[in-house]
């Protein structure tokens, strides 16, 4: 029983920071019809940012602010700094290949995503960096079910992911920028035409969606400790994995496949193998894809008759 | 008349000293010539920029070129040094050799990584250049055939692996009879050290839980993996968990999470894991094949710590480093002396005549080479991190 409540912790943990970056791809999908695979590196960039925070505040072992504190000014810092990139990337990177064919704005994706790993190695160096977060938070702050020790920062990962999620859900449904989303991802000509300012609606998307990958980087710091700026790949591709499996440019979708994902992954490692939960998990896209090509939140495409 | 003689006198006085300015000159360009003609370059591969052991090449690196700058010093020579980095990646590795073929370089140090070794030696070989690891210890580097150009100031596997195996059973680092988590990162050097050690601790009674981990895996995946191996194979029954990663931050990491699982175990990491700027956990043991320098009473190793002050903390791991470039330096040296000038063939055949004596040596052991390339002495270093982080050396072995 320990292991299986240990094994699911680990992978709500996992799984909600891969839907808060699976729930940015959507989000860019649903309304540009565009993958952004430099997403992933959005992530990155928040985690560094998260560590800069702490060290500008003392560093991990001399903190001059309180731990709470903390915590809420590196989410912040994160998500705005690094929404703002995302707005900086779709203004210079992707709207002026809006009209291109497709193929155009994936390779610049994929070019922006090496610039951002780059930058931040010619900047900060290839070494892995570490958070040092149980200096601060350490382990006895932890909640103890059946013998299993639930760190506060794991708790405090799901509660600020779920608060995300809804929060953006709120956002997308009862909002008139949400309405506006949806306006465009529906028909971006129709809600141009409507009077919906088509290039803040995207711009405001992009910062949304950057955002929680920035905060996704900071709880991932907090949570693992390790970060390097080759963090944002493997992470871009199981949240990109995320979000086709639960339906690419469906919200719901992109939080119930990250969380899918996320347990997937955690239970292979634990019940069989963690040499084969890479497998298992590209296996379970793969099926997806064949029995249910839209995802399983997806709406399957209109067929004109 | 009278004004002649002086004249003439003058212009005698004016021809002997230009002659002797001239001969002075010329001696001193011909000195400068048998100086330059001891120029040329050399390089070092490593991991110093990118991949998963940056801390460790950056350590490598600054020892090298500390090495290069000393042995230029004594040996009035002029070696430049160039600096290539893997990532400890074999496929980046083999472009940078076959860039470092390509130059003026006349031998090379590194690669550090045993998998590089098995990538580029066959190319060094075919270019009948020599090149000295500090640290690439799979012993069948050494034994394959394919590296014929391979050096290395290290003791292989074969020694590191029996030390550490018979070191945790001498000192029962485990209750006898009790259950050894032994996991590997999926790279050579590392499922090296499991295939040596477990044989001999099986033998010693314990149970053996071999297990796998994708050590290219980062971030949250890499958690996962580490969440799952420490929930379902790190049980009661087990006491020790050794850790032969080429990884200190993963190592750091997977500590950190037995830690936050509530698991209290001894963790043994092997010479990659040596990083005493990421590697911290209390109560490990950590081996590797070079010495803590800092405290050391030798003229060459007190040298090493003045000059290497410049770049910052540093581990045992650069010293090895340090070594194999003075190998390379030395050869160099000892062609010009000879009055040859530089190249792959006779620096090759200089380095397999190395013979540097162990008080001339930063590893503490006579520096020579067998046939194949292995060192003939055998060494090795234990350290174990106390309560505030710090490695100390541990004397008795």
């Amino acid at each position: 029983m320990q292991i299986f409540i240990s094994t699911l912790v680990s992978g709500i943990v996992v799984g909600c920071l891969y839907a808060l970056i699976a729930l940015g791809y959507s989000m860019v999908y649903g309304v540009l019809k565009l993958l952004n695979f430099a997403h992933g590196d959005l992530y990155m960039v928040g985690a560094f940012v998260g560590y800069f925070a702490i060290q500008w505040f003392g560093g991990a072992t001399a903190l001059i602010i309180p731990v709470p504190l903390l915590i809420i000014f590196m989410m912040l810092i994160a998500g705005f700094g690094v929404g703002a990139l995302g707005v900086a990337i779709e203004r210079f990177a992707y709207r002026p290949l809006r009209n291109a064919p497709r193929i155009a704005p994936l390779i610049t994706a994929l070019g922006v995503s090496f610039i951002l790993e780059d930058s931040v190695l010619l900047l900060f160096g290839g070494f892995t960096r570490n958070y040092n977060t149980p200096a601060f938070l350490p382990f006895r702050q932890s909640i103890h079910i059946d013998g299993v020790n639930i760190w506060s920062v794991q708790i405090i990962v799901v509660v600020v992911s779920v608060a995300m999620m809804f929060g953006l859900r709120e956002l997308v449904n009862r909002t008139l920028f949400g309405k506006s989303m949806r306006a465009v991802a529906s028909d971006r000509e129709a809600a141009e035409m409507l009077g919906v300012n088509v290039d803040r609606t995207i711009a405001i998307t992009f910062f949304v969606g950057s955002a929680m990958a920035g905060v996704a980087g900071v709880m991932s710091g907090l949570a693992f400790g390790q970060i390097s700026n080759i963090i944002g790949f493997l992470a871009g591709l199981k949240a990109f994995t995320a979000a086709v499996v639960g339906g690419i440019g469906s919200i719901p979708g992109a939080m119930i496949g990250g969380l899918a994902i996320g347990l997937c992954e955690s239970f292979s490692s634990s019940y069989i193998s963690s040499q084969y939960s890479d497998l298992i998990v590209f296996a379970l896209l793969i099926a997806v894809m064949l029995v249910r090509p839209q995802g399983v939140f997806g709406q399957p495409p209109l067929q004109k008759v | 008349m009278h004004l002649r003689r002086i004249f003439a006198g003058a212009l005698g006085v004016m021809a002997l000293a230009s002659i002797t300015v001239l001969g002075a000159s010329s001696s001193a360009h011909v000195a400068k010539v048998a100086k330059a003609s001891c120029s040329t370059s050399i390089a070092i591969e490593a991991p110093f920029a990118t991949g998963p052991a940056t801390q460790l090449g950056l350590e490598q690196l600054h020892f090298a070129q500390l090495a290069v700058a000393m042995a230029n010093k004594a040996n009035g020579t002029s070696i430049t040094l160039g600096k290539d980095d893997t990532g400890l990646n074999p496929s980046l590795a083999t472009t940078r050799t076959n860039s470092i073929i390509a130059s003026k370089a006349v031998a090379a140090v590194g690669p550090a990584g045993s998998q590089e070794v098995e990538a580029v030696g066959p190319l060094y070989a075919k270019a009948g250049m020599a090149f000295v690891s500090g640290s690439a210890t799979l012993p069948a580097l050494a034994t394959s055939g394919a590296n014929t150009t391979f050096f290395r100031v290290v003791p292989d596997d074969d020694i590191q692996g029996p030390n550490d195996a018979n070191y945790i059973i001498k000192h029962k680092l485990a209750p006898a009879g009790s259950t050894i988590l032994i996991i590997d990162d999926q790279e050579a050097y590392s499922e090296g050290l499991v295939a040596v050690m477990t044989p001999i601790l099986t033998a010693a009674g314990f149970t053996v839980n071999h297990q796998s981990y994708n050590g290219t895996d980062t971030g949250a995946t890499l958690q996962s993996d580490f969440s799952s191996l420490a929930t379902s194979q790190v049980t009661s029954a087990t006491h020790l968990v050794i850790v032969p990663w080429q990884s200190a931050g993963n190592a750091q990491q997977f500590g950190q999470t037995l830690q936050q699982q509530g698991k209290t175990v001894t963790l043994f990491g092997t010479d990659g894991t040596d990083s005493p700027g990421q590697f911290i956990i209390p109560g490990t043991y950590v081996s590797n094949f070079g010495p803590d320098i800092s405290t050391s009473k030798s003229a060459v190793d007190k040298a090493i710590v003045k000059g290497i002050k410049k770049y910052g903390a540093y581990g045992a791991f650069g010293v090895p480093t340090w070594e194999a470039t003075t190998v390379v330096m030395n050869a160099i040296s000892s062609v010009c002396k000879a009055g040859k000038t530089p190249s792959r063939s006779n620096v090759l055949a200089a380095v397999r005549k190395t013979n540097i004596s162990a008080t001339a040596s930063a590893m503490g052991v006579p520096i020579q080479f067998k046939a194949d390339g292995d060192l003939v002495a055998k060494a090795g270093y234990l350290f174990h991190i106390n309560s505030k982080g710090t490695y100390v050396e541990i004397a008795d072995k």
